[in-house]
């Protein structure tokens, strides 16, 4: 009798301690499961952030690198450029002084190519850096862009807003709108063969939408990303949304041929801080 | 027939609950379309007979029959389908491997047992619980189930265990095996028609824990969404 109570008790020892090791597994594998996930969200959310800051720094750079370019256009190849046009001007009248006409055509024609140099200057000045978009913001400087292009190219362009005065932004967002912008365009008009393009600029909810439509033969977005055929073009709007927390969906227009690209970013108001220079090496040369 | 299976049921409620908890599960598979993930497909084969059997049982004890014989039947279907449900789960060929080759031999080893605890097997009305088996039964779905948790951890696939259906069956079979590792070789002393050995409340252990596993896994199917499994 006794040797059963003492077996009874046993059996109960044993029962709670299995019972007690089964509740810490299963405790131990929930916890151990939750902590091992934050561990991962945490690496995650680092490298996340490493990789945003190394975009943004390539970016930066890209962009100072443009700056300087263009400085050193306008200030070096410019200024000669003006002061190769001052003095073939002088000779020009010596030229015409002396009535010899083959002098003349080579004078006029050197005349000629230095202007269509100078012009070709500026434009690639004006496309390195968009002085109209620090200067006057996001609007004008699309409505630039797209006046240019009209000139050189037998395309319809249209734009429009649903705002008429668009608050200016942060001059990290406008130079991301704009770049996109630019990208999607010329993406239109080097591989959709389309004869008219819609530019979109919305402001809802906090969101800046930007939207590129064409009438071109279009594209399959799904295959470009399954394929990993995606361009370098396509790559560099993808990483500059990613800095500014946007996100890009190419679909099909409802109606019609084409393909539409539509970026969304936050807004992002424009700081209290003044925007840095648009030309900062002049100032350092001015000094000098 | 029914006023002898009531009267069963109030002198033995806690081995009669499980009987017909079984059908809970079963039920939530059929209505979340569970069985469409193949090792809930097994869990619900398991678990139709394991109520088939467990209601035969029923039946034979309210009319006063030894049921050992059943349950002792009931052991290596048992180890069969549940130790299946864990090679559908686990990823690893090895693993899987193990559980195919444990397969055959607990069968073998469960057969041997039952005739060696019952020599004479057609005396149904002494027939008696095999020895060893059941808790090698215990040991080794113990072992598959930490097996199965301990690649969980490592793999790193679910976000989420406790919105997780077969972390919730795992569990219910954890506290079961349990439960019943060190009071399954009593039960071969203790379930007998003469001569028992009384271990008062804890002959009512395993039917308790049973009835905990088989609420954990209603909980873990009822976690099925409905989009996921209708594919």
């Amino acid at each position: 009798m006794q040797n059963n109570e003492e077996l009874k008790l046993a059996l109960l020892i044993a029962l709670i301690a299995m019972l007690m090791m089964a509740f810490f597994v299963i405790s131990f594998v929930m916890y151990y499961q939750k902590r091992r996930f934050e561990e991962e969200k945490k690496i995650n959310d680092i490298e996340k952030n490493y990789n945003r800051l190394l975009l943004d720094t390539a970016l930066n750079s890209e962009e100072t690198e443009r700056r300087r370019i263009a400085q050193d256009l306008h200030d070096d190849i410019g200024t000669m450029l003006s002061l190769t046009k001052l003095s073939l001007n002088q000779l020009s009248k010596l030229v015409n002084a002396s009535e010899n006409e083959k002098q003349e055509q080579i004078m006029k024609k050197s005349q000629s190519l230095v202007e269509e140099t100078i012009l070709h200057v500026r434009r690639i000045t004006r496309d390195l850096v968009p002085t109209t978009l620090e200067r006057f913001g996001l609007l004008e400087a699309i409505e630039e862009f797209i006046d240019k292009l009209e000139e050189d190219n037998n395309l319809v362009i249209s734009f429009h807003s649903n705002t008429v005065e668009f608050p200016r932004q942060g001059q990290k967002l406008e130079l991301t709108l704009y770049r996109i912008m630019q990208e999607l365009v010329n993406n239109a008009i080097k591989h959709a063969s389309c004869s008219s393009i819609e530019i979109s600029l919305e402001i809802e909810n906090e969101m800046i939408g930007l939207r590129v439509t064409d009438n071109g033969i279009g594209f399959d977005p799904e295959k470009i990303k399954e394929n990993n055929l995606a361009g370098l073009g396509l790559l560099g709007i993808e990483s500059r949304l990613a800095i500014v927390n946007g996100t890009v969906q190419y679909e099909k227009p409802a109606k019609g041929t084409g393909s539409s690209a539509c970026a969304r970013i936050p807004v992002m108001p424009m700081s209290e801080n003044k925007p840095e220079p648009l030309h900062p090496f002049r100032r350092e040369k001015v000094n000098a | 027939m029914l006023e002898i299976y009531f009267s069963y049921f109030k002198r033995q409620p806690l081995a009669s609950i499980p009987v017909f908890l079984t059908l809970l599960p079963l039920l939530l598979i059929w209505q979340r379309k569970a069985y469409r993930d193949n090792a809930f497909l097994i869990l619900g084969i398991y678990l139709m007979v394991k109520f088939v059997i467990d209601f035969i049982m029923f039946d034979w004890a309210s009319h006063k029959r030894n049921t050992v014989v059943l349950y002792n039947f009931n052991v290596p279907v048992r180890y069969v389908l549940s130790s299946l449900i864990f090679y559908q789960k686990l990823e690893t060929r090895r693993f899987k491997n193990w559980i195919l080759a444990s397969i055959p031999v607990f069968i073998l080893f469960s057969i041997w047992d039952t005739l060696h605890t019952n020599p004479s097997l057609a005396d149904l009305h002494n027939h008696k619980m095999v020895l060893y088996s059941t808790t090698v039964e215990s040991l080794l779905m113990l072992f598959w189930v930490l097996l199965y948790f301990y690649n969980t951890i490592r793999a790193l696939k679910i976000p989420n265990l406790l919105t997780y259906p077969f972390f919730w069956v795992c569990s219910g079979l954890l506290i079961y095996y349990s439960s019943f590792l060190f009071i399954a070789p009593v039960f071969h002393y203790s379930s007998k028609w003469e001569e028992w050995l009384e271990i008062g409340f804890l002959t009512y252990v395993p039917y308790m824990f049973e009835s905990v596993s088989i609420i954990l896994f209603s909980i873990g199917i009822a976690q099925f969404p409905d989009e996921r499994y209708a594919k």
